[in-house]
């Protein structure tokens, strides 16, 4: 598990704004620079933030991903897959 | 010798700077922080002292520390893009001040971290945007790590304010200081009891109403007892930025706020005290 490169990754897209927009516009070769495993990608990609979240992702670094619109998310998107872990 | 001339808790919510401008200074927000900083300013201080939980802007996964201070000239912020934007400060410091804190802290037994060159995010900037006009006051960070698990206990956050104080009231150079402590006492931010649709919610209003009873009755030892860290996780996954009003209260003790403002739809609140 590489979840201090996924969080990393996450507050890149705050950071670094021609990261954010190839994190919009191209994800899959945005993250290739990263060491992650293929489920993490795989997660990532597909912005599936419940598996995130239960990989150990912090929230607000996934929030990064729903407000600047990276891996096909935005806030009622995220809002509605984050909401589905067990609370 | 330093006096403390005035304590307040403050929320950070980061939109509020441009809700205000959006809204106007008679909307609620707007009034609430006006209540506070015609207080602040009136209260003349030389210095303020701001206990904040760092939303990994100044710090990282990778180094973490549960108290730190920022010793430099100057700092920067918000470098988090706060949503509707706001104003980028560059904001005065004292660093012989924090320096001597540092200095008086862990010799007292509390391992605080150091930061020099460092940045703050929102959560430092948007309270002392509404309070602090044109960061003319020089400013001292005080972090406090509110958000990752382990937190530091109550108790030991009402030490470590008072601590403070004490050194403060050491200090051989007479400088009159105004204290913060900024946060939240029941907030989910993008976690999974946030709201339908939304980025954040209040999961405890219960908690956040009886806190503000709490502090209007000036019963810290009450709030002390009953914060513990799995109390302040079910407030939700910000809930222990209350430690920084905990450590704000070591200034204050019992003393009954001359106001405090609810804002429970977001579950936080706002205080103030003038001490001098």
């Amino acid at each position: 598990m590489s979840v201090n490169a996924l969080n990393r990754l996450c507050r890149e897209v705050l950071r670094d704004h021609a990261f954010r927009a190839a994190m919009k516009d191209n994800p899959a070769k945005a993250i290739e620079p990263y060491n992650l495993t293929q489920e993490e990608k795989k997660a990532l990609l597909a912005g599936d933030a419940a598996t995130l979240h239960r990989m150990g992702v912090n929230d607000f670094m996934m929030g990064y991903l729903a407000r600047f619109g990276a891996c096909g998310l935005n806030v009622p998107l995220y809002a509605e897959r984050i909401r589905s872990v067990p609370h | 010798m330093a006096k403390i001339v005035a304590a307040y808790g403050l929320p950070h919510t980061p939109f509020y700077p441009s809700q205000v401008i959006e809204e106007g200074p008679s909307s609620p927000t707007g009034k609430m922080f006006a209540r506070a900083r015609e207080s602040l300013i009136a209260a003349r201080p030389d210095v303020i002292v701001i206990f904040d939980t760092d939303h990994y802007n100044t710090f990282f996964f990778d180094n973490f520390p549960i108290l730190a201070i920022g010793i430099d000239e100057r700092f920067r912020g918000p470098v988090d893009e706060p949503r509707g934007g706001m104003t980028v400060y560059d904001v005065p410091s004292m660093p012989k001040l924090a320096d001597y804190l540092h200095h008086r802290l862990v010799r007292a037994g509390y391992d605080v971290a150091s930061l020099r060159e460092f940045v703050a995010d929102h959560s430092v900037m948007v309270p002392l945007h509404f309070v602090n006009p044109d960061m003319k006051i020089p400013v001292i960070p005080v972090y406090i790590s509110g958000h990752v698990p382990p937190l530091p206990p109550a108790e030991r956050c009402l030490a470590f304010g008072r601590e403070i104080r004490k050194a403060l009231e050491a200090w051989p150079e007479n400088l009159r200081v105004a204290i913060i402590g900024t946060g939240s006492f029941s907030l989910e931010v993008f976690g999974p009891r946030i709201n339908e649709g939304k980025t954040d919610s209040v999961p405890d209003p219960q908690w956040a109403a009886d806190v503000c009873d709490y502090i209007e009755a000036g019963d810290i030892k009450t709030l002390l007892a009953k914060a513990t860290e799995d109390r302040l996780h079910a407030a939700g996954n910000v809930g222990g930025e209350l430690l920084n009003w905990i450590a704000m209260f070591a200034f204050t003790e019992t003393r009954k706020p001359d106001f405090l403002l609810r804002q429970m739809e977001q579950g936080h609140a706002y205080a103030g005290w003038r001490l001098d």
